[in-house]
């Protein structure tokens, strides 16, 4: 019996304190109102779990063919609700493609007051991998498990302001359509310019939904343009560049610009919109995957090329060759092996690794924390085996 | 199934310190997290060019180097101190409340024991003599507090008490309330002093008098200071410690199960299913969550079950990370610590943190004011919070979430604005965490911060270790005081009992096996 010891100890010498027979009153004035708590068990957990299930149960109920590359799957969950999401979120969609298990994050296209289901929007992509598989093997009733709705790109009505530009390229669209029908929801006196940019007349996504929407909404202007038009093309055509931007849009520097589209849409229209003097913190970039190409990347060994092979050691459970241009995540779920993970564009930070032996190439685009590095901490989704690796998972 | 000398739950502050502490001290330690990353509050995140800190407002306990206080000796003790870069803060806070035409109060108190009585003496001269007074007690009774008081506890003599700490014998179970209103009676003058009731969660009425006063003492003597990298800095360099001495640890894995028999902790059972066998669990989670959702057990234990019918909820807070395109001297930063008040009556705010309503109490904290290195060149990291409780919260509906979050930022923008204009229109990267968003990423009840309510009776001077289970201890702001200092010792001496049992029950078996 220490412990009651100790206690009689305590409250002994204590006695003597000024207010000590107070505070003991208090207490058990509290004690009798009070209770263990055991009447809310599992509310935490039932409570997150509302907002932030850690996975979605999902099945597809639709499968609408957009255009000749693209379709839009329409999941509905089959275990609880689904949660709610800000327009221009993603899921992170688990899939298992003859034996990987693999995951890809797609935005949500449906807007956020549709609460019965989640559109995802697919265009295939070459070589590809699960795109394909999502395009041509997935059918009605198929289930999927998927993270809850993720991710820093969206509309922000504490800074975002009323005056909106989105600039969208292919599939970019997605988020774009789900933002536009949310802001439709919205009081204010918005302005909102959708400058959507496609290869061909043939491949623009929701283009009925979106002349529909144009018609429909004030607020919204829409500019199509088609960067490879057939001859007799009478709309808009060419590339966003910064001239074509100021005969399209006006006067620039206090809009909020959104980009969402393939990486090298990406940083071409970050670089116009720089050249315009437009602030880095008036324009929101999607991610968009990990670099391609990373033996252009500052920081590849020199001579190392693109295609050699390297040893990553999973420590305690085994060894796997890997290429050093496919991101660590990657070679790791194609040898069996996975980390939690979730945007796989460096960001979420849901994928890091300790890497214990040799190092890896972080790109830019890997928000790593200060102290990450000192400690070998990377984001596997993004990092790069430049040299034989042992890491931790 | 892999067995552990000690399984840890949960890296929070308490969690690390806990875990380094057993696994350097030679105890096999498993260290079970449910996030992605060390640290529970002590973290950081990532947006665009900016990494918030999370938690930390101002680490007490540093000292300097050439007066060391004791976190340097426990940090260096857990093999960490070489990798921590230290920054001080040159105030203790700047207090402001606006007022119609400029400010009624704006009082910047300086990180300094004398420098503080100057500058509340000049501001106050009419109370001189009550503060010198005052400050001379605060003093007095914080090293009763840390000298004396422990060793009279072990003597168990009332004479002692009385002889070598009179001023806690007089003082220590008053409030904060009644001891300020003993010596001012200017009542602005005493919200400038109480201002860090905000970092204990509940108002001056019912705070431990030598709570606030050794906070005071504390700060001012040893000055708050920051970690290079923020708190995730220290959480990393604890775990990289832990993990060089040869600790386990699971990431995304949270514990589903304390696995006991005969009342005696047996094992844990992982939330993907693993289970390992151990000698003893520290859990660094509430011991709600513990004792009621955790153990094995059909029914709370009459202990923990009795010990929680006196315990009240605490206080969260909704806060707003804030990542701006302009120099803090643009937005008038002139210290990184600032309160932002509409009343001098803390119940009064006191109130508001019940509701979301219009907060009466903010706090603004400019991380690179004192070490430009905490945001990017020429622009300015931030947080802006107030405290508040998450029952609210929990009742609104999840498609009104997004909104209400919105709504209720907006209006802590606004509070602040008056002080420091300009904040909105330079807004770079904004995160918004609310009571849930703490509830998600801590895991607590209410989406607590420091636990429990502090008042006085929460106070580990009447409260029993709960030992109902063999072999579980409990380590956090839940069974002590919240903040970081706190949490890091309550770790860190959890783990140090912790191996002396280990040692103690390898010594018996090692008798009771040569006897035999």
């Amino acid at each position: 019996m220490p412990n009651s010891a100790e206690n009689a100890t305590k409250s002994n010498v204590l006695h003597a304190v000024n207010g000590y027979q107070d505070v003991i009153d208090s207490k058990q004035i509290l004690e009798k109102s009070g209770t263990d708590f055991t009447e809310n068990k599992w509310a935490v957990a039932n409570t997150i779990a509302k907002l932030h299930p850690k996975r979605l149960q999902l099945k597809v109920v639709e499968i609408i063919q957009d255009t000749p590359t693209t379709k839009t799957l329409r999941f509905e969950s089959t275990s609880q609700s689904l949660p709610p999401f800000q327009a221009g979120q993603y899921i992170n969609l688990f899939v298992n493609i003859k034996g990987v298990e693999t995951a890809r994050p797609y935005a949500i296209s449906s807007a956020p007051q549709t609460r019965g289901h989640y559109d995802l929007t697919v265009k295939r992509v070459e070589p590809g991998y699960v795109t394909h598989y999502l395009l041509d093997d997935v059918k009605v009733g198929d289930t999927f498990t998927s993270t809850s709705p993720m991710g820093s790109f969206y509309y922000n009505p504490l800074f975002h302001g009323t005056d909106l530009v989105f600039l969208a390229g292919g599939s970019g669209i997605a988020p774009a359509l789900s933002i536009i029908k949310d802001i439709a929801a919205r009081d204010g006196d918005f302005k909102f310019h959708l400058v959507y940019a496609s290869s061909y007349e043939d491949d623009v996504i929701f283009d009925d939904q979106i002349k529909e929407l144009d018609e429909r909404f004030d607020f919204l202007t829409v500019s199509k343009v088609i960067s490879r038009p057939t001859e007799n093309y009478k709309g808009l055509t060419g590339h966003l560049n910064a001239k074509f931007l100021t005969q399209l849009l006006g006067p620039m520097k206090d809009k909020m610009y959104y980009i969402c589209g393939p990486t090298s849409f990406h940083n071409f229209c970050e670089d116009q919109l720089a050249s315009l003097n437009v602030k880095s913190r008036r324009v929101r970039i999607e991610c968009n995957g990990p670099p391609k190409n990373p033996e252009n990347l500052q920081g590849w060994p020199a001579g190392l090329i693109a295609t050699d092979e390297v040893t990553v050691t999973i420590k305690g459970k085994g060894s796997f060759k890997a290429r050093v241009d496919e991101p660590l995540l990657n070679s790791m779920e194609r040898n069996g092996y996975t980390t939690e993970n979730a945007c796989r564009s460096g960001e979420c930070s849901l994928c890091r690794v300790k890497v214990t032996k040799g190092s890896v190439l972080n790109p830019p685009e890997a928000h790593l924390r200060e102290t990450d590095e000192r400690y070998g901490w990377t984001h596997s989704c993004v990092a790069f085996p430049v040299e034989d690796i042992e890491i931790i998972v | 199934m892999t067995h552990f000398d000690a399984i840890v739950i949960g890296a929070g502050n308490a969690g690390l310190t806990a875990a380094t502490t057993l696994q350097r001290g030679g105890a096999r330690t498993l260290l079970l997290e449910r996030h992605n990353i060390p640290g529970g509050c002590a973290t950081s995140f990532v947006r665009g060019e900016f990494e918030f800190e999370v938690a930390l407002h101002q680490l007490s306990g540093m000292g300097t180097d050439d007066k060391p206080f004791i976190m340097r000796k426990i940090f260096a003790q857990l093999g960490i101190m070489d990798k921590l870069e230290v920054v001080h803060e040159k105030e203790l806070y700047r207090i402001v409340k606006p007022g119609k035409d400029g400010h009624d109060i704006d009082v910047t108190l300086p990180a300094s024991w004398t420098g503080l009585k100057n500058t509340l003496c000049d501001t106050y001269p009419e109370e001189s003599d009550n503060i010198k007074g005052f400050l001379k007690l605060c003093e007095t009774l914080t090293l009763e507090c840390f000298m004396m008081l422990p060793k009279v506890q072990k003597a168990n003599d009332e004479a002692m008490l009385k002889a070598s700490c009179p001023n806690y014998a007089k003082y220590g179970f008053s409030s904060a309330k009644a001891v300020l209103d003993e010596f001012f009676e200017n009542q602005e003058l005493k919200s400038v002093i109480a201002a860090y009731w905000c970092y204990i969660g509940l108002p001056p009425k019912d705070i431990q008098f030598p709570d606030l006063a050794m906070m005071l003492y504390a700060y001012a003597a040893f000055k708050p200071c920051h970690i290079k990298g923020g708190s995730q800095a220290i959480s990393s360099a604890l775990l990289e410690s832990f993990m060089e001495a040869g600790g386990e640890i699971r990431f995304n894995c949270g514990a589903e199960k304390i696995l006991t028999e005969n009342d005696k902790v047996v094992g844990v059972r992982t939330e993907t299913g693993e289970e390992f066998s151990c000698e003893s669990v520290i859990s660094n989670t509430s011991p709600i969550h513990t004792f009621n959702e955790l153990l094995d057990t059909e029914k709370t234990p009459q202990q923990a079950s009795q010990d929680m019918k006196s315990r009240r909820l605490g206080t969260s807070a909704f806060v707003l990370y804030l990542g701006l395109d302009c120099s803090p001297s643009d937005i008038g930063v002139t210290a990184a610590s600032n309160f932002v008040i509409d009343s001098i009556d803390e119940e009064k705010a006191y109130e508001t943190m019940q509701g979301i309503i219009d907060p009466t109490h903010t706090m603004l904290t400019c991380y690179n004011y004192d070490d430009p290195s905490f945001a990017p060149p020429g622009k300015s990291a931030l947080s802006v919070l107030c405290l508040q409780y998450g029952a609210p919260w929990e009742d609104i509906p999840a498609e009104d979430y997004a909104k209400t979050k919105y709504e209720f930022a907006e209006k802590l923008i606004d509070h602040v604005e008056r002080v420091f204009p300009n904040i909105r229109k330079n807004i770079e990267e904004v995160e918004v965490a609310t009571p849930l968003t703490m509830m998600r990423y801590l895991n607590t009840p209410g989406g607590a911060i420091y636990g429990f309510n502090q008042n006085m009776q929460d106070g580990v001077l009447f409260r029993d270790r709960i030992d109902a289970i063999q072999g579980l201890y409990m380590a956090g702001c839940w069974n002590g005081m919240g903040g970081f200092q706190p949490t890091y010792m309550i770790g860190e001496s959890t783990g140090r009992a912790v191996i002396k049992k280990l040692k103690k029950a390898a010594q018996l078996k090692k008798e009771a096996t040569a006897n035999a």
